[in-house]
């Protein structure tokens, strides 16, 4: 990119940042990717009208994945993972929703295949639809909650002797989220 | 190991202070004393690009007006604590480790402090004493410096071995990442000092701890203060869980063990990498292409971030197993964790503050 090339970019960064009201800080860090990372993460923000919240994780998103794995910003967004979230099909916000989430995702591997294999334990169960199990938030704590909603007292019934009958697996996911089998195996990968 | 220093700020009015005589003795010519009657003014760095490193290598010698005896400032109602005491005698660290709190902790205050009436604080230490003398309380100078950092030039463990030997229910725990054991070695702590270490992998080390004594020479110093009388016990705090960072706690425990005994560990301690943002930021900054600051940390219910629970209660469960199998009977206990946390991670609730703080003071 020539010099002025470079300048008119980061005219339009500075001026989407005005535009949407982005913080300083992560003006700031956007600015101090290089030339080729600025201009990708610029264009993929006007593709997918990217709403403040969305740029503000994205560019935190980005900025550690470089950093952990010696990459440009530019290299992470041409991945085929991400360009296969940029080229689908759907409206600018679910495609910007799902950009932020495949960032997410790659900056969380770990957290992303625990979380897939409690959902999928969870799957199993085969629960009455008036109960649900949820996880915590990002695995940040160790606590499961389960949910029964209920118009009567049969319902009521109904789904406390499905959760007991399911006790064993139950027990299984609570120890899942305890870290029984979080071993490094995974981890390792990335 | 010693540090380099750029200078030493004394306080006017404490210039003939034993420590700031002290100081002077046994600091290198070479190196500047000023005295004057704002120090920690005049060492604040100016026009420099990273302040709270050139605070760093700033020595200030002042009086300290707040009390120098309290509770550890990581405690909580939130947490299971450890009952821990904490004797402020000094603040700032000349280490510079990246996940420091420090960094967050005194941002603003961006130098080596050492407190010049420090001796007022066994006034403090004794109305504790007669305060409750059915108990036995662990009092450590670690939290807001590093104990030994700066031993050499203070001499401060002397004073405080001097106090600490003659106090039944007082336990003193000298908190290091370096090996600047020397002063140690020539006094008799008669059972009532512990020195403990942070113990890190070789990665962790290499990455994170700058400035500090290896992880080798931390054990071996602690076979050496074992063998001269004190007790011994390892903060394993940060935890932090990188890719092979099964292997590499694994293999940090046996080199402990080939070094001590089982039955030599007084207790050991466990703590997760935990961060405000605010402290991330900070860290991130100034250590951007550090990779253990690039974990799987998630926001906890509290606001830091934290590796996501079960990754971090697998790696808890790992080292204490792995103590366990070997032998290890000492307590154990985490840090800024849950009691349910706990439950987890040894199989049983824990104490009470005030019983584990009295068990842990007796290791």
């Amino acid at each position: 990119m020539s010099v002025s090339a470079s300048a008119e970019c980061d005219s339009a960064i500075r001026a989407l940042a005005a535009e949407r009201h982005l913080p300083e800080s992560h003006l700031a860090r956007w600015l101090a990717f290089d030339t080729a990372s600025r201009a990708a993460l610029l264009d993929v923000a006007r593709r997918l009208r990217m709403r403040t919240g969305q740029l503000v994780a994205s560019i935190d998103l980005l900025d550690e994945i470089a950093a952990r794995d010696k990459l440009t910003v530019a290299a992470i967004l041409s991945e085929n993972q991400i360009r296969r979230v940029l080229m689908r099909g759907g409206s600018t916000p679910d495609r910007s929703r799902a950009l932020v989430e495949e960032l997410r995702a790659r900056r969380f591997p770990t957290l992303r295949a625990a979380t897939a294999r409690l959902n999928a334990e969870i799957a199993t169960l085969d629960l009455p639809r008036s109960v649900t199990m949820l996880l915590p938030r990002n695995l940040a704590s160790d606590v499961l909650t389960i949910q029964i909603r209920t118009a009567g007292i049969e319902d009521f019934e109904r789904a406390m002797r499905a959760l007991a009958g399911k006790r064993d697996a139950i027990a299984r996911i609570i120890a899942l989220l305890g870290g029984d089998d979080c071993t490094s195996g995974g981890n390792d990968e990335f | 190991m010693s540090f380099e220093l750029d200078s030493v700020m004394v306080e006017e009015s404490e210039r003939h202070c034993a420590l700031a005589e002290q100081v002077a003795s046994a600091l290198a010519p070479s190196i500047p004393i000023i005295y004057t009657a704002d120090a920690r003014g005049a060492a604040r760095p100016e026009n420099v690009a990273d302040p709270f490193a050139a605070g760093k290598r700033r020595l200030v010698i002042a009086r300290r007006n707040s009390p120098f005896l309290m509770g550890c400032p990581a405690g909580s109602a939130r947490f299971a604590c450890c009952g821990y005491l904490v004797l402020i005698l000094a603040s700032n660290c000349p280490m510079d480790c990246s996940y420091c709190f420090l960094q967050e902790f005194v941002a603003d205050n961006p130098a080596f402090q050492v407190y010049s009436n420090y001796a007022d604080s066994f006034e403090e230490l004794d109305r504790l004493i007669h305060s409750a003398p059915e108990r036995h309380f662990r009092v450590g100078t670690g939290e807001l410096a590093d104990s030994l950092a700066f031993d050499t030039l203070t001499r401060l463990s002397c004073d405080l071995i001097e106090f600490f030997q003659t106090r039944e229910n007082l336990t003193l725990e000298l908190k290091t990442k370096t090996d600047e054991i020397d002063n140690l070695l020539k006094l008799d702590p008669r059972g009532r000092v512990l020195v403990s270490w942070t113990l890190s992998p070789d990665a962790v080390w290499r990455s994170s701890e700058h400035r500090t004594a290896a992880p080798s020479a931390r054990i071996t110093a602690a076979r050496a203060v074992l063998d001269a009388g004190y007790k011994v016990a390892f903060h394993f705090d940060p935890v932090i869980a990188y890719p092979g960072a099964d292997r590499d706690y694994t293999r940090l425990i046996d080199d402990l063990l080939d070094i001590l005994a089982p039955h030599e560990i007084a207790f050991f301690s466990l703590g997760g990498l935990r961060m405000t943002p605010t402290l991330k930021s900070a860290a991130r900054r100034r250590f951007p292409s550090d990779p253990m600051l690039l974990g799987e940390e998630v926001a906890a219910s509290d606001g830091r971030l934290r590796t996501f629970t079960p990754r971090r209660l697998a790696l808890y469960r790992l080292i204490a197993d792995k103590f366990a199998r070997a032998g290890v009977k000492a307590p154990a206990y985490l840090c800024m964790e849950p009691a349910s946390i706990h439950e987890r991670v040894f199989g049983s609730a824990p104490p009470r503050s005030a019983l584990l703080g009295n068990r842990l003071a007796s290791a």
